[in-house]
């Protein structure tokens, strides 16, 4: 094992898993993830994310059709959608998206349709975002395992 | 704490491996909630859909610990998870990402334990079993029976009150032994004890009144249909919450499901058979009804399931008024005109059980009357509303027979023991006939319920009159029912003999005179013997006694009527407890009755656990709060454990 490689990556991992939390990407619950996952749960945490990405595609095309026409939007289904999502986003800790759905929610609660869609692709647009830095952060996790190292704890405070 | 095997096998000392439904439509949010869960140690089972939740549930309730429910859920509302829950006992902890004040608010209203705001962080996970304990707790607490006071007479539907719930449910896990004992239902008494529950709510006294909604709005239903929700709906009564309406509910059902099963039991061959039990709880309805102007015996469904066809009302006032002395029973205590209540059995004010042990005591004198003694009978009949009333009627007629003591004058042998049996379960009323006198006995307790005898004006037999002439009842002594005593009162023991020796008196067609001073105002009314007066007086006492009563009594009660015998401890205790001024003689009273009543029949023994069976069994799985349950009222938790 090369502990120079492993401590560099290892280090890599620090210092992008901080900045995504400064970047406001990702919030505490997503601590909380990372701890629940352990040696029996080695792939806990990416396995919730990816069911959250799901999600979020899932719950997208359904606002989106919603959202198509301009005299029928079915506000209740697409309150319904908002809330799911915010739920399942404040859940791993994905911070903007859950943000947006809170503009989201109020878009919907007045039957702004023009703020729902501008909502819509944001969160589209935050929701493959995440997924990218996580992607890559799940990828140095692996280079530091492969590494034979560990994946250290960070602490976000 | 039980011992639960974890996933691996292993034992480990509870809340490991407590055993936690989790439901939640949302996938990310279901993984991260069973992970936080298993971390917390707990056996998990999750679902998305709440169908399925509840069909897990209901297979089998005793399958999990607890619950935790998002509560919006597109295809299923949390909160029928909730109720079904609650039905079952279940602490059910509700999830939403709304932290909204009305969102909680709701959920806590319905009856939830807790409401976590999602994102749930394992913290707040680590703390749920609490939820599990403290409902086991308070199962516990009923048992244990602690206060004796009793609800003061109220005028509202709905008498919140700050009290330890009690028995509300009994947990299946092994309560059963402490709850069969225990007669406390948890309702309609006060008590101050602490608060086990974690939900504070002030206790709903269930009146008459609030019944009576409450069985129009099931009637209205359809009770296969009826759901608390609508029935909370229709009731539209401010301040009662779905979940006591649910409570009451599951109560209701149980108790008619006993009336069904009752009905069908076999009833002791006593003179009095099934139909005559019935009939008598009938009559008994019809006897109040009569006598009581004031008050309307609400018919419901539920009176219809009773065997009405077999009322014969002739027979029961006959049975009813005969040979009650008014001056013989007197229950303790001295309840003073303490209300207006128009309906004798409207209301009662407390329990009368402790003061019940009277009548056991001229069970044991009335040989010749145990042929006349009601078969013990668990079938309420008529309207759970009514219950109470007839209840009382029911029991106190019933619980007359075993008095059957007045040999001759005795067709009301059974009105004797009535009288005296009324006492034991709640504050009898026996209204056959609006001249009957009422012999009211007040507990001890603030609106001690009071034993109205009927009847005893019409004593008809001089040679009981002349029996209790004796001018007073000795000071020691507990004036029981002297009036019951056939000549050959076989009181065992100091105080009986006392008693015995004033029905013995043989005074030629004198009136009993109670002294008044024994057992204060009570025993004032008991002095004019002449039935007139003594009615009047006590009737109005009856009236008010009565009007206290708040919840009617299930048809357990009515299982007093069958045991003629109080267990002596029972006696004990009754005797033992309000009053004050013949606390002496209670004591006395009690041993001298004990053997008396060992003697008495098998059921005897049972009787207790008779009721308290029944009672126990309506009171499972009832959910928690505010469900006053009638045993409670009526003072069951201070019935003493056998």
């Amino acid at each position: 094992m090369n502990t120079t490689v492993v401590a560099q990556l290892q280090r890599q991992f620090q210092d992008y898993i901080v900045s995504l939390y400064q970047q406001g990407f990702l919030d505490n619950q997503f601590s909380e993830l990372r701890k629940l996952q352990d040696e029996g749960t080695p792939d806990f945490v990416s396995e919730v994310v990816f069911l959250f990405f799901d999600d979020c595609s899932k719950l997208i095309n359904t606002m989106s059709t919603s959202l198509e026409q301009p005299d029928n939007v079915d506000f209740k289904q697409l309150d319904s959608g908002v809330h799911q999502l915010k739920g399942s986003s404040s859940s791993v800790g994905a911070k903007r998206v859950k943000n947006v759905c809170i503009s989201f929610k109020e878009c919907c609660d007045v039957q702004n349709r023009e703020g729902c869609l501008r909502c819509l692709q944001q969160v589209d647009y935050e929701y493959k975002m995440l997924k990218t830095k996580l992607q890559e952060l799940f990828n140095l996790e692996q280079q530091i395992l492969q590494a034979g190292g560990t994946i250290p704890q960070v602490d976000i405070s | 704490m039980e011992l639960r095997s974890t996933d691996d096998g292993r034992h480990e000392k509870f809340p490991v491996g407590m055993r936690v439904l989790a439901v939640d439509d949302n996938p990310t949010c279901l993984r991260k909630l069973e992970e936080l869960l298993l971390r917390c140690k707990y056996h998990v089972t999750k679902t998305m859909e709440s169908k399925k939740a509840l069909e897990m549930l209901r297979e089998n309730s005793n399958m999990f610990d607890l619950v935790i429910s998002d509560v919006e859920m597109p295809d299923t509302d949390g909160f029928k998870l909730l109720e079904i829950g609650l039905e079952m006992d279940l602490p059910v902890i509700m999830l939403s990402a709304h932290s909204d004040y009305d969102s909680v608010m709701k959920g806590i209203i319905h009856g939830a334990c807790d409401y976590l705001v999602k994102p749930v962080g394992l913290k707040e996970l680590q703390n749920i079993w609490h939820h599990v304990v403290k409902k086991n707790i308070k199962s516990y607490a009923k048992n244990i029976g602690p206060s004796r006071q009793l609800l003061p007479p109220s005028e509202s539907d709905l008498v919140p009150r700050a009290s330890k719930k009690r028995k509300e449910k009994v947990n299946d896990s092994g309560d059963e032994d402490e709850s069969d004992r225990d007669e406390d239902d948890g309702e309609g008494s006060e008590q101050d004890g602490d608060e086990s529950g974690t939900r504070k709510k002030p206790r709903v006294v269930w009146s008459q009144e609030l019944h009576q909604k409450f069985v129009s709005a099931v009637q209205q239903l359809g009770l296969d249909k009826a759901v608390p929700k609508k029935i909370l709906d229709l009731m539209s009564i401010e301040g009662l919450t779905r979940e006591n309406v649910a409570s009451h509910l599951q109560k209701y059902r149980l108790y008619l499901k006993k009336i069904d099963e009752g009905q069908q039991q076999n009833m002791t061959p006593d003179a009095f058979g099934t139909r005559d039990s019935s009939y008598f709880q009938m009559a008994q309805l019809d006897g109040l009804r009569d006598f009581t102007a004031t008050r309307q015996i609400p018919s419901s469904g539920l009176l219809s399931r009773s065997h009405l066809t077999k009322l014969q009302p002739p027979m029961y006032s006959s049975i009813n008024l005969q040979g009650m002395n008014s001056s013989s029973f007197i229950q303790q205590g001295h309840h003073q005109n303490s209300s207006n209540s128009a309906n004798p059995f409207g209301t009662y004010h407390t329990t009368l059980s402790p003061r019940i042990q009277n009548v056991n005591l001229f069970q044991r004198t009335s040989s010749p009357l145990e042929t006349l003694q009601f078969p013990r009978s668990k079938s309420y009949i008529g309207d759970f509303k009514g219950i109470g009333d007839r209840a009382i009627g029911g029991s106190f007629l019933d619980s007359c027979m075993p008095f059957g003591s007045s040999s001759t004058s005795l067709p009301s042998a059974s009105t004797n023991t009535l009288m005296l049996q009324a006492n034991y379960t709640q504050p009898l009323h026996i209204t056959s006939d609006g001249n009957q006198p009422c012999i009211e006995g007040n507990q001890s307790n603030s609106a001690s319920p009071n034993i109205s005898f009927q009847g005893l004006s019409r004593f008809p037999s001089h040679s009981w009159q002349g029996n209790l002439n004796t001018t007073r009842f000795p000071p020691s002594s507990l004036p029981l029912n002297p009036a019951f005593l056939p000549d050959q009162v076989t009181c065992a023991g100091n105080n009986l003999g006392d008693c015995t020796s004033l029905v013995s008196a043989g005074n030629p067609g004198g009136e009993i005179q109670c002294e008044p001073q024994l057992l204060g105002g009570f025993m004032q009314n008991m002095n004019p013997l002449d039935g007139q007066k003594w009615e009047q007086q006590n009737c109005t006492m009856l009236n008010n006694t009565f009007g206290n009563i708040e919840y009617p009594l299930p048809a357990d009660n009515m299982v007093f009527r069958d045991n003629n015998a109080i267990r002596s401890k029972g006696l004990d205790e009754s005797l033992m407890n309000p009053i004050d001024n013949n606390q002496e003689y209670v004591g006395k009273a009690t041993t001298m009755l004990d053997p008396e009543m060992k003697s008495g029949k098998p059921e005897n023994d049972n009787q207790h656990d008779v009721f308290d069976d029944i009672m126990n069994e309506m009171m499972k799985q009832e959910e928690n709060n505010g469900m006053v349950s009638v045993a409670t009222r009526f003072g069951f938790d201070s019935f003493p454990p056998p």
